[in-house]
């Protein structure tokens, strides 16, 4: 467990207490990319790997996996609804925040994040990988109750834009939020239309982590979200990036490590919002 | 082996040396300088056509020597193209094995140079997550291969291998020192692993500690391929600051315009990074007046013909439509 004078340290694990607590009862490590190359060339002994685009979304319409299709996964993956689970990835936790989301979206008790990620755990000595796939024992987990209030809709969002009470934070990169590039380079997910949502304030998401790909301190953290960039602990807060997945990195430092009361996170973000006819947008 | 008639019993006997080195070549329409001499050392005369067939057959031979090859381990490598179609020509013409992990950005081109090499290719998106400090997801991903599959894979690892700076230590710099028979004054070279601008700075250093050492980078956001910006030099270890008098900092785009200049005007087929660094050595030039300059000219144009065309328009051959 990490310390760090966060307001819910319980949320993160760090990678000595993963080796420490390898293969023990009750403890499952998932790994969750943005593909699974990199799980097929080794990951943490014991974990299992999900793919966030072909796993974690409906692969029919636009949304997060489906209730059914969440407790088949699990299922699968032999994990228990009383289970730690451990999650951990590439692009420093991007897709394995975008997987605790869902994870608490779906009501799962205990779900932690590794700090630091997969490159963190690569870059130490004493850590071990492993090309080969763990046996799994499948269960029968069913999601329990749904958590609901940390997902953002778009009708919530545009009353949140306004009605100016919300604090709405974009995490994408600035020339993102000034509407230079709809989208990063190569990406296939874009708008029709570039720029922010107004009132929204850019703190990109990698303002959050230190070098060696770990959370930056409370303390840090702070400074960077309440004091520089003006969110307001006492309002309810949004955040978004363009499909969803930097930004639940931002709501994990936000709801968790700084223990905001309020965060959802919006994972229509830009890809919606900048393609609806009529809503406003600032550049 | 005989230099002289270039008679040699297999490739390798090729590879570059003081007794064999790659030519240097003046330049002579593109430089207003009379008093300051450039000349281009041809990196694309080694066999497997770039700088990089010092660095891979240094590391190669080392690991051989260390018998970390053999018995169905070979090798993989993160590569943004040329150290890996050095290291897959090299490997397979000794009987091993290699994975190179290359960034999605690469020209197509190289992908299938390195596929003709023999290399098995992975192709891995590097843009897709850039954040401080974190390195490439190709260096990750081939650590990752080394670390989970030792008994398959060693990883030579150019950006951090002592090996990669010893190559120049003990080949370029002594070719450059005996070419210019000692009149070098100013190197001018690139920076990707840093192995050339250390070993060599370090070497001509030791020769005459007054030698300029200039270093020339593509402006942040480029698409030079091989290439850093400072702020890319995270993962390279290689990379020894106080051995460098300048770092050049050059609009990206003229690496291009440059490179079609050397093509037109000095019949040098030289490639993007060479164009770049031509630019940085007339600048060095046009401010000290007089010297005698070398610049390291990686690799040819050949690769690159996709590049060129998305940066210079006008190259793109315009095709006859048929009309009714």
């Amino acid at each position: 467990m990490t310390t760090n004078h966060y307001v819910h340290p319980e949320v993160l694990v760090e990678t000595d207490w993963v080796k420490q607590n390898l293969g023990k009862p009750g403890i499952r490590l998932v790994e969750v990319d943005v593909d699974t190359k990199a799980y097929d060339a080794g990951h943490i002994p014991g974990a299992v790997g999900l793919n966030w685009q072909s796993q974690l979304q409906d692969q029919v319409r636009r949304d997060i996996v489906s209730k059914h299709e969440f407790e088949r996964l699990m299922s699968e993956a032999g994990i228990s609804p009383g289970d730690t689970v451990i999650l951990y990835g590439d692009n420093n936790n991007w897709f394995a925040a975008y997987g605790f989301w869902l994870f608490k979206l779906y009501g799962h008790k205990d779900v932690r994040l590794m700090n630091g990620g997969r490159v963190k755990w690569l870059n130490e000595a004493d850590k071990e990988l492993t090309p080969e796939k763990p046996k799994t024992t499948p269960t029968k987990y069913q999601v329990s109750e749904p958590d609901l209030s940390l997902r953002a809709l778009l009708p919530e969002v545009l009353k949140a834009q306004s009605d100016k009470r919300h604090n709405l934070v974009d995490v994408r990169s600035p020339d993102e939020f000034t509407g230079k590039v709809i989208a990063p380079p190569g990406m296939t997910e874009t708008a029709q239309r570039g720029g922010h949502i107004p009132g929204a304030k850019s703190i990109p998401w990698s303002t959050a982590i230190n070098q060696d790909g770990t959370f930056k301190s409370a303390d840090d953290l702070r400074k960077i979200y309440l004091s520089n960039a003006g969110v307001d602990p006492g309002k309810d807060t949004i955040s978004y990036c363009r499909i969803g997945e930097r930004s639940s990195h931002t709501w994990v430092v936000l709801k968790y490590l700084l223990g905001l009361p309020n965060v959802k996170n919006y994972d229509g973000s830009w890809t919606e919002y900048g393609s609806i006819v009529g809503a406003p947008i600032e550049k | 082996m005989d230099h002289t008639t270039r008679v040699y019993e297999n490739v390798f006997e090729m590879m570059p040396s003081e007794a064999n080195p790659t030519p240097i070549v003046r330049i002579n329409r593109l430089n207003p300088n009379p008093e300051f001499s450039l000349y281009a050392k041809l990196e694309w005369v080694n066999p497997f056509g770039s700088v990089k067939d010092r660095a891979a057959w240094s590391l190669l031979r080392d690991l051989e020597e260390r018998g970390e090859l053999g018995d169905g381990r070979g090798l993989v490598e993160p590569t943004s193209g040329n150290t890996g179609i050095s290291l897959a020509a090299l490997a397979r013409a000794r009987g091993h094995r290699m994975l190179a992990i290359v960034p999605n950005k690469i020209p197509h081109e190289k992908k299938v140079l390195l596929k003709i090499a023999g290399a098995e290719l992975e192709v891995v998106s590097d843009e897709l997550c850039p954040a401080p400090g974190l390195g490439d997801g190709s260096i990750n991903l081939a650590k990752t291969y080394a670390k989970a599959q030792s008994h398959k894979y060693v990883m030579p690892n150019q950006y951090e291998n002592e090996k990669n700076v010893e190559a120049h230590i003990k080949t370029t710099g002594p070719e450059i020192w005996k070419q210019t028979e000692g009149r070098v004054t100013h190197l001018f070279t690139s920076m990707g692993t840093c192995g050339t601008v250390t070993g060599i700075g370090r070497f001509l250093r030791s020769k005459n500690p007054n030698i300029k050492i200039i270093a020339v980078q593509p402006t942040e956001g480029h698409d030079v391929p091989g290439l850093r910006n400072v702020s890319q030099l995270e993962v390279a270890k290689l990379f020894e600051p106080s051995l460098i008098d300048d770092i050049l900092e050059i609009d990206f785009n003229l690496a291009y315009t440059r490179a079609l200049e050397l093509c037109q005007n000095e019949g040098l087929f030289a490639g993007p990074s060479s164009g770049l660094i031509l630019e940085g050595a007339l600048q060095i030039a046009a401010r000290d007046q007089r010297g005698f300059g070398v610049m390291i000219f990686p690799d040819n144009i050949f690769k690159y013909t996709s590049n060129m065309t998305k940066h210079i328009p006008a190259l793109e051959p315009q095709e006859t439509k048929a009309t009714i």
